[in-house]
């Protein structure tokens, strides 16, 4: 027990696996036993084979020749890029001059900081208002959630270079926009990357609710939909499918990120 | 391989400075450097002591380096590189710094190329040129075989090299170096004064050196000029007429005892002066 309660102690990756899958085993078999039991109805807990049976169904229906759960995710995905896309393209440059200049930083924080702490959820009737009930209004919703939380970190990047590297360029004879193009950025960027890692993963959390508006497809469609039905089973199927979505996509970019700056592992 | 205007024509002529910041109560202004006049001229290595926090980077980078940004600098005073009052950084002068500020994301060469890169000298400088000048210097800095690598797989001294090559790959005219070796181990920084000296000789230029270490002032300075605690002002100024490398014989003289001496003594008697002035 001596390393025990020693945050700087390293644990071997077998150890680490074990103890992670353990954990995850341990809550299925409990699982598993509550449902067994029958202490819990099923409309409320439905069983881990329930759920299994759910996903089976999802994955294929052979009735209607498709693939709902596929379908879903591909729509849900689909929205995810392309507001993705969005937040990179419109939040990353804000972000960058934010933490470039303090005179727009001072100008810009108090528009957009305020709103990392808002109920974002809270406007989604006024762009219902806005932008109507359709695309638009499901990609504006992603988007607005994801920004805000991109344009405070990728400013807050910029702004954590030492300023060694800005006066070492501009001694060297860089405009100042060079120094932020040239010695800034490129050094803020492993954690700019980071950002938006943030906030991609952030995107997975407000799909449902961006899908809860009048959506036909779509993972928040499936599981508002299957909840509207009682159908607990596939309620969990839905919730299961985004964590685990939202887990890939984190792992993937985690890695991206690593083959985008091998030289920043070496440090 | 010269550069233009010759490197044997230098000088720096600093009169009547005077640098103030505001001080940190917000009220008054609290004086760093109280009425510094200098003449420095010619490929040598001036070395600038005193203690820490002193005025002696505030100083230095006067001279053709980057101004502190939140201060008129300085506040009275002329600065002149030749004959040229100097009001903002000089293309002909380049500071190495304690923090080396290496790309991390760039090779060792394209670290050292990086200048190159900039606006300012693109385009100056033939490619054909560029590659000559790089691969000289990293020769010259002992780096030749790590030039493909990362700064992270390079030691504290070796990143000091890059800096320093980078720096130097201009040609330039007047370099400052701004305690550039702080922060090495002693043998690695004896190491870096001896690569210091020979890269001199090959490209002269004006080396302005701050220092608050004694022996590293007594090591290189062709002059040694002490500068006394806050608000600072010249307490001592004198040459050292002694061949580089100085050899281990020398360094224990009676005469260079006897320098160090006298540092030592002229920045105990500076000591009297007040720490703070506050003026309106």
């Amino acid at each position: 027990m001596a390393q025990f309660w020693n945050p700087s102690h390293p644990i071997s990756p077998q150890t680490q696996r074990m103890l992670g899958v353990g954990a995850v085993v341990v809550v299925l078999v409990a699982w598993a036993l509550v449902s067994a039991s029958g202490l819990v109805n099923s409309n409320r807990l439905p069983a881990p084979w329930e759920v299994a049976m759910a996903f089976s169904r999802l994955a294929w229906d052979p009735v209607r020749q498709e693939s709902l759960l596929l379908t879903s995710v591909l729509w849900s995905g689909g929205r995810l890029v392309v507001a993705g896309i969005l937040v990179i393209l419109i939040g990353l440059p804000i972000g960058i001059l934010m933490g470039a200049s303090p005179r727009i930083n001072a100008t810009l924080s108090p528009l957009i900081d305020p709103f990392r702490s808002a109920p974002i959820v809270a406007l989604l009737p006024i762009m219902v208002m806005w932008f109507g009930i359709g695309e638009e209004m499901k990609i504006v919703f992603l988007f607005s959630g994801a920004v805000v939380y991109l344009i405070p970190l990728v400013r807050d990047a910029i702004r954590s270079v030492p300023q060694s590297y800005w006066i070492s360029a501009r001694d060297l004879g860089a405009t100042p926009w060079e120094c932020i193009r040239r010695a800034v950025i490129p050094m803020a960027m492993p954690r700019i990357v980071d950002g938006i890692i943030i906030a991609i993963s952030v995107m997975w959390t407000y799909i449902t609710v961006a899908e809860y508006v009048n959506a036909k497809e779509g993972l928040g469609q499936l599981i508002q939909n299957a909840r509207r039905f009682s159908a607990m089973d596939q309620v969990f199927a839905g919730i299961i499918t985004i964590i685990a979505l939202a887990l890939i996509t984190h792992r993937l970019m985690t890695w991206a990120k690593r083959k985008m700056f091998p030289w920043e592992q070496s440090v | 391989m010269t550069s233009t205007p010759s490197a044997a024509s230098i000088s720096i002529h600093m009169s009547g400075i005077v640098q103030e910041y505001p001080a940190a109560n917000g009220k008054g202004v609290l004086r760093v450097i109280d009425g510094i006049d200098l003449q420095l001229e010619n490929p040598s290595i001036n070395m600038l002591l005193g203690p820490s926090g002193c005025g002696k980077s505030t100083l230095m980078r006067m001279m053709g380096g980057v101004r502190p940004f939140n201060v008129k600098t300085p506040t009275q005073g002329r600065v002149d590189i030749d004959g040229q009052e100097c009001l903002d950084q000089h293309d002909d002068a380049v500071t190495v710094f304690q923090q080396y500020a290496n790309r991390p994301d760039l090779t060792v060469w394209d670290n050292v190329a990086f200048p190159f890169t900039l606006k300012l000298w693109k385009g100056r400088i033939s490619q054909a040129e560029i590659k000559e000048r790089v691969d000289t210097m990293l020769a010259a800095v002992g780096l030749a075989d790590k030039k493909a690598m990362r700064p992270a797989q390079l030691s504290g001294g070796q990143n000091q090299r890059v800096a320093l090559a980078r720096a130097l790959v201009l040609r330039p005219r007047i370099l400052l170096m701004d305690e550039p070796f702080g922060a090495l181990d002693p043998q690695t920084r004896e190491e870096m004064q001896r690569l210091l000296l020979s890269l001199c000789k090959a490209n002269p230029c004006l080396v302005v050196f701050v220092t608050h270490d004694v022996s590293e002032a007594l090591a290189l300075g062709d002059r040694v000029i002490v500068l006394s605690p806050q608000p600072a002002k010249i307490a001592d100024d004198f040459a050292i007429h002694a061949e580089h490398p100085r050899s281990e014989a020398w360094s224990r003289s009676t005469e260079t005892l006897r320098m160090q001496d006298r540092i030592l003594t002229s920045l105990r008697d500076a000591k009297g002066h007040g720490q703070i002035t506050l003026s309106v």
